[in-house]
């Protein structure tokens, strides 16, 4: 009992490990919610949402009234539970930096290439986000929304997802890096 | 009400064990392209490979019926993929 205690306390699982707890718990979702698991599809359910009580004409359009309808879904109670998993999983860690000064920008790698400055990352994030979120919508999914639960399913579209964000991520981050790749 | 909680505590164990995966950094993300570190393909692959195999034994009981697969329109999932992979190796989320 001991050494699992000191095992959730370990700041990185073996990927397999927690591997097969997300695989358990795609499955657990499907068999007692009906529900897939998914990240992006929340964000634009509530960008409907701010968008329809803004400016409803302009959100008046096919996209935000059949495909992604705006509301409080599924998807964004489970991105609230992500939220806070997330922050139990890094205070088991020790590794939550609540208001610590390089909280924001803590990882050494990422400093080496862009250089030390927090709102390079805020900015590089943004935008970075912005992109990501557009693919997103494009395809019909994310990381979890379409290759983990339209894998789980075994859905094509996945699989083609998966092809699309690693090409296209291998380029991109050869650019960045250049001689460092 | 009851599938809200049910929800919520499948987002908590999600996010869990993503952060625990190290899937919540920039440089796991960023060094899986770069083929230094894979631990985010032998992440998703696990969660894949016991995910597809649960769901379809137990679709096979008939004791679950599949949501909605998403749909398959190639060059909209290509696409996206690409568009998408471009802000992912940007950010490292």
């Amino acid at each position: 009992m001991k050494s699992i205690w000191k095992y959730i306390k370990k700041e990185t699982w073996s990927p397999y490990i927690a591997g097969v707890l997300l695989g358990l718990v795609g499955v657990l979702a499907v068999w007692l919610s009906n529900s897939l698991l998914g990240a992006s599809g929340a964000f634009e359910n509530l960008a409907g949402l701010i968008g329809q009580a803004v400016a409803p004409n302009l959100f008046d359009n096919l996209y935000f009234n059949f495909i992604m309808p705006p509301g409080i879904t599924t998807g964004v109670i489970l991105l609230i539970g992500v939220f806070f998993g997330g922050m139990l999983a890094s205070a088991t860690s020790g590794t939550l930096k609540w208001g610590k000064k390089d909280a924001a920008n803590s990882d050494e790698q990422w400093k080496s290439i862009f250089g030390p400055q927090t709102w390079k990352r805020w900015v590089l994030g943004f935008v970075g986000a912005i992109i990501l979120e557009y693919g997103a919508g494009i395809a019909g999914g994310c990381t979890s929304g379409l290759a983990i639960s339209g894998g789980m399913l075994l859905a094509p579209a996945a699989f083609l997802f998966i092809a699309g964000m690693f090409a296209s991520g291998i380029v991109t981050t050869m650019i960045i890096y250049r001689r460092r790749f | 009400m009851s599938t809200t909680i049910i929800v919520l505590f499948v987002g908590l164990f999600f996010g869990f064990s993503l952060n625990k995966a190290g899937l919540t950094k920039y440089n796991k993300i960023v060094n899986a392209f770069r083929f230094t570190d894979m631990a985010v393909l032998k992440y998703m692959l696990t969660a894949l490979v016991v995910s597809m195999s649960g769901l379809y034994a137990l679709r096979g009981l008939g004791l679950i019926t599949f949501p909605n697969v998403p749909a398959t329109y190639i060059v909209g999932n290509l696409v996206g993929g690409l568009v998408f992979g471009i802000g992912m190796a940007l950010t490292g989320y």
